[in-house]
């Protein structure tokens, strides 16, 4: 069929067109074998040329159409969208990024970058010369939904799901529900302790028929696919037992919610482990807790004075922790707060990097200003140092707040305020390959369009696996992600991107190799025409295309990728 | 005799079109819900879509808002109210709520316009351009912004002088002066609250001379001269039109304060400051920038990467609250603050200043519900009544709060927030049905 197509290229507001002259792309296409219009657009991804391009397919019969703009990564989706409305099936849609790869990376060169642009452009288009028409792959998805983990955000999700009406398994490798929210003595704003939510928690999903709770249990291998995962999973409550029987499950999402691990402070760091009276920010919840007499009692000893040091594992200056562990700062201040109330001749200091007690957190911060809490500030470089005298703690401590003078005190307590680190046994995580931020905590797809998605399709994150966050924010993220995982299994049905591999059953001669590179497990052997092929399973592949150069007798070619369409584009850009 | 009013079904009402409204909106219609959404502005996207870019990523707003706007208003279970009020919200019974809502006149066939703007340039009014926080002016006959939804005209009738331009200009004789509002009676079974919040007016705060001086802008003012669509297309100070080069930023403008009876951090203002002086080192490298703060609030995922960033940069932070902004010499401007890191008063010269004003409650759903109380915190947010594990839940049954309505957020935060209350409303639909 000839192909007659429109291209549309994209001002950016000005992130594209301040650097590249996109009157000078549109002339230059104009003309191009099968380009029957060429306009230039201030946003493509507007509503207005959205319609304009929707009336553009219908009165000129397009039938292959180029956008120049952002990274597909961003706009892929939409245009395809607009296609597809305007009755062009939208795998006759074709992508240039003209904004990463020609404005934003050449902005010392304008010239440069509207050449660039071109060539980019006119590629784009000599790939849309080839484009046809795909159907998506149809796959039936389970109506059910593995959550892992069952801290404050697994226990929400699964409750949300449960409501929504789908069937979950909520898997804790515990043997009781609750995670960290149990070693939370009060979870401000309502001065609930850990357990007492975790109590109802327990009782909002006790008798929800859709959930099954499967305690005491690791999940030990996991494949499949979005609307089709199988997990396994062996209890390991019962060490004495070998074996212990193995369970499988079959679920068409997973939902992790995995936590967080308090930081660890290292020997030494700030006296830990070395001076008894230098605990953890948990530690020291359990030994308020555990207080029943008239005074404060811990380490031989009645505590009169308590010292409170912030950001232990977090935001380093030295170590890999870069990032704030947001939580920890009212949490300190919560648990001083308990310990005013308990024992309010307490002397309470607070040696922070500047208090981020954000949003309402902020009244906490005043109330324990108004209780005579003291707040010094150490410079970011200069932390304060812990020496022992006499059985006494001495701290020694600059004072941004003071004009940086030195101050010095005694405490009989160090408690360190220690953030939050990513979970360090990543079996979850290796299972089904999470790719990870730059903090190491799972990362989302994009922070705000597709914040509980990850870039395996059918897992969704929520909670402080994905960063850290307080209980309420992970409760937010939980139902979010609750909502997300049920929009793909509710209708039983999905569709996949059909731009996948596939084998020329002549030329291949398995060798193993494809298998080998594929990241996603989604090739095997079967036996045909008497010889041994490589099977695709279109389901699994992703269309990544590193089967594809691997291959000694050039059999695979990926849909909409073939070796003519990528040769037809290197011609254009090597022009 | 009682005008007729029109009454239409649906499963959820969304009070407000912000970026949290429309994704519990999106959310409810892709579980099969049919939503309505009423938003009092000409246009949804509330106040994401007029930033300029987001942090920590530095991605365009408009590239992100666009699309889901997009999303939202050609969504087959979506209808959206611009420009439109609700009245009343009562309480029927057990699943049933009715709204009493008016479309206010637009004066403009909604169906006909084009988006031409030869309206706009026929009309010989100019008024101040509320959608550019005043830094420039627009016609009484005008499209809110360029990317506006829907992108339609409409007439500013209080300072239109009925002059006629417009509708001779119009080619598709789409402006109608006879247009009336319309009352509507909207059935629907749960409603979601998501009216966002306030800024700060600095105009409260008679020492930094917001309003005297013209070189004090709002950070909002600073956020559009850094948006694709900016007024200038570059950065200039208002008084003369000079390219600024040394820029300082007010921190807690209205927040963390209670003498302006807001104690609470507003959340937002640390991050979109340091964003603004990001974005500034791009557009004017040779400028200083200083951050004068009580405290650098990064918490987020990756925001204290990009407070150090900033610092990398050389953009200069300053720890003391700034006490009085006086006039200078040549429309400049003199900051006189504590430095706590020496303890002494000081003075600096700058020739523009940005007050990053903070987060305010936005209570007006309040009054609209006539049956039942909708409960407010002191603060006057939306009262969340289990915060901790059900954070949509209000004090009415079957109504969910969604987004800054209940308390500051960033936009993150907020867009998971509206994800958590679809979920709750979704679940309270399945179960009432």
């Amino acid at each position: 069929m000839e192909k007659r197509i429109g291209v549309y290229i994209c001002a950016c507001g000005g992130n594209i067109s301040d650097y590249v002259d996109i009157e000078k792309v549109k002339e230059s296409i104009t003309g191009e074998n099968a380009v029957l219009l060429a306009k230039t657009t201030m946003f493509a991804c507007g509503d207005a040329n959205q319609k304009d391009m929707d009336s553009d397919i219908r009165k000129n019969d397009l039938n292959g159409i180029v956008v120049a703009s952002c990274s597909p990564k961003l706009h892929l989706s939409t245009f395809r969208a607009v296609s597809e409305r305007a009755g062009l099936n939208k795998y006759n849609y074709v992508h240039a990024n003209i904004r990463e790869q020609a404005s934003w990376a050449h902005s010392d060169d304008k010239p440069g970058a509207t050449e660039k642009a071109i060539l980019l452009v006119k590629a784009a288009i000599a790939k849309a010369r080839h484009a046809s028409s795909l159907e998506p792959i149809k796959i039936k998805s389970k109506k059910s939904v593995a959550v892992i983990g069952a801290g404050i955000a697994g226990i929400k999700a699964a409750q949300a799901l449960s409501a929504m009406g789908d069937k979950v398994y909520l898997i804790e490798k515990e043997s009781k529900i609750g995670g960290n929210l149990l070693n939370i003595n009060r979870v401000n704003p309502e001065s609930e302790t850990g357990e007492e939510i975790v109590k109802r928690l327990s009782k909002e999903i006790e008798n929800e028929e859709n959930i099954t709770l499967l305690t005491g249990h690791r999940i030990t291998s996991g494949s499949g696919n979005i609307g089709d995962f199988v997990l396994t999973l062996k209890g390991n409550n019962n060490p004495g037992e070998d074996n212990f029987p193995e369970k499988e499950i079959n679920v068409g999402s997973v939902l992790v919610a995995t936590g967080f691990e308090s930081y660890s402070p290292l020997t030494g760091e700030y006296g830990y482990g070395q001076l008894p009276g230098v605990v953890t920010l948990a530690q020291f919840n359990k030994l308020l807790k555990g207080q029943n007499g008239m005074s404060f009692v811990a380490f031989g000893k009645e505590v009169k004075s308590v010292a409170f040091i912030y950001c232990v594992g977090s935001r380093e200056i030295k170590g890999d922790n870069k990032y704030c562990s947001r939580y920890c700062c009212s949490a300190a201040i919560q648990s001083a707060l308990d310990l005013s109330e308990r024992f309010p001749d307490s002397d309470i200091y607070h040696l922070t990097r500047g208090v981020r007690s954000y949003g309402k957190q902020e009244l906490l911060y005043k109330e324990a200003n108004r209780r005579g809490d003291l707040f010094i500030q150490f410079p970011d470089k200069e932390p304060p140092v812990i020496e022992e005298k006499d059985d006494k703690i001495i701290i020694k401590v600059k004072d941004i707040l003071s004009g940086k003078r030195e101050l010095e005190a005694e405490t009989d307590i160090v408690v360190l305020v220690t953030g939050m680190v990513p979970v360090q046994d990543d079996n979850t995580g290796s299972i089904f390959k999470l790719p990870r931020g730059r903090d190491k905590f799972y990362n989302e797809i994009h922070m705000k369009l597709r914040p509980v998605e990850t870039a395996i399709d059918g897992v969704t994150i929520a909670g402080a696996c994905q960063g850290p966050k307080n209980a309420s924010e992970s409760v937010n993220s939980a139902l979010a992600a609750a909502a997300k995982s049920h929009s793909l299994v509710s209708t039983g049905e999905l569709e996949l991107e059909p731009i996948v591999a596939y084998v020329d059953e002549d030329k291949c001669t398995w060798c193993d190799e494809c298998s080998k590179a594929c990241p996603f497990n989604a090739i095997s052997v079967i036996e045909m025409f008497q010889k041994s092929i490589a099977r695709i399973n279109k389901s699994t592949c992703k269309g990544c295309g590193m089967c594809l150069p691997v291959c000694p007798t050039d059999a695979i070619e990926l849909i909409s990728f073939t070796n003519k369409e990528i040769e037809d584009m290197i011609d254009v850009l090597s022009q | 005799m009682e005008k007729e009013k029109i009454n239409l079904f649906f499963d959820a009402m969304v009070i407000g079109g912000g970026i949290a409204g429309g994704e519990s909106a999106l959310n409810l219609a892709n579980n099969g819900y049919k939503v309505i959404i009423v938003e009092k502005d000409l246009s949804i996207g509330g106040k994401m879509i007029m930033l300029s870019k987001v942090f920590p990523t530095l991605d365009c707003s408009a590239c992100i808002t666009t699309p889901k706007v997009s999303e939202i208003s050609r969504h087959n279970n979506i209808t959206i109210f611009t420009e439109s009020d609700v009245n009343s919200v009562v309480k029927m019974g057990e699943r049933h709520f009715r709204a009493e809502i008016t479309r206010r006149p637009r004066y403009v066939v909604a169906e006909d316009c084009t988006g031409c703007q030869k309206c706009e340039e026929a009309c010989p009014v100019i008024v101040k351009d509320q959608y550019q926080y005043n830094l420039i002016g627009r016609k009484a006959a005008f499209i809110p912004f360029s990317i506006a939804s829907p992108k339609i005209a409409a007439i500013d009738i209080e300072n239109c002088t009925l002059c006629g331009a417009c509708e001779k200009a119009c080619p598709s004789n789409c402006i109608d002066f006879t247009q009336k509002a319309l009352d509507y009676v909207i059935d629907i079974k749960s409603v979601v609250v998501a009216t966002g919040f306030k800024l700060f007016d600095p105009l409260k705060i008679e020492r930094y001379g917001f309003g005297k001086f013209k070189n004090v802008l709002t950070s909002m003012q600073m956020e559009r001269q850094l948006a694709p669509t900016r007024p200038f297309n570059t950065i200039l100070r208002p008084s003369d039109g000079k390219v600024p080069d040394k820029i300082a930023y007010v921190l807690c403008a209205g927040s963390r304060d209670d003498s302006e009876g807001n104690p609470i951090c507003s959340q937002i203002c640390c991050m979109y400051s340091i964003k603004q002086a990001q974005l500034l080192m791009g557009a004017l490298p040779m400028a200083d920038i200083t951050i004068y703060y009580i405290d650098i609030r990064a918490f987020g995922k990756g925001y204290d990467e990009f407070y150090e960033q900033a610092k990398g940069m050389g953009v200069s932070f300053i720890k003391g609250k700034i006490g009085k902004i006086t006039k200078g010499e040549r429309g400049d401007l003199t900051l006189r603050y504590e430095d706590v890191s020496t303890g002494k008063i000081k003075e600096a010269r700058h020739d523009m200043v940005v007050l990053s004003v903070g987060v305010l409650a936005n209570d007006e759903a309040v009054p609209m519900f006539r049956s039942n109380t909708l409960l407010t915190d002191p603060l006057n947010y939306i009262r969340q009544e289990d915060p901790i594990i059900s954070p949509a839940k209000t004090s009415i049954e079957g109504v969910f709060v969604s987004g800054t309505a209940s308390g500051p957020m960033d936009i993150p935060d907020s867009i998971l927030s509206a994800g958590a209350a679809a979920s709750q409303a979704t679940a309270y639909l399945k179960r009432i049905n």
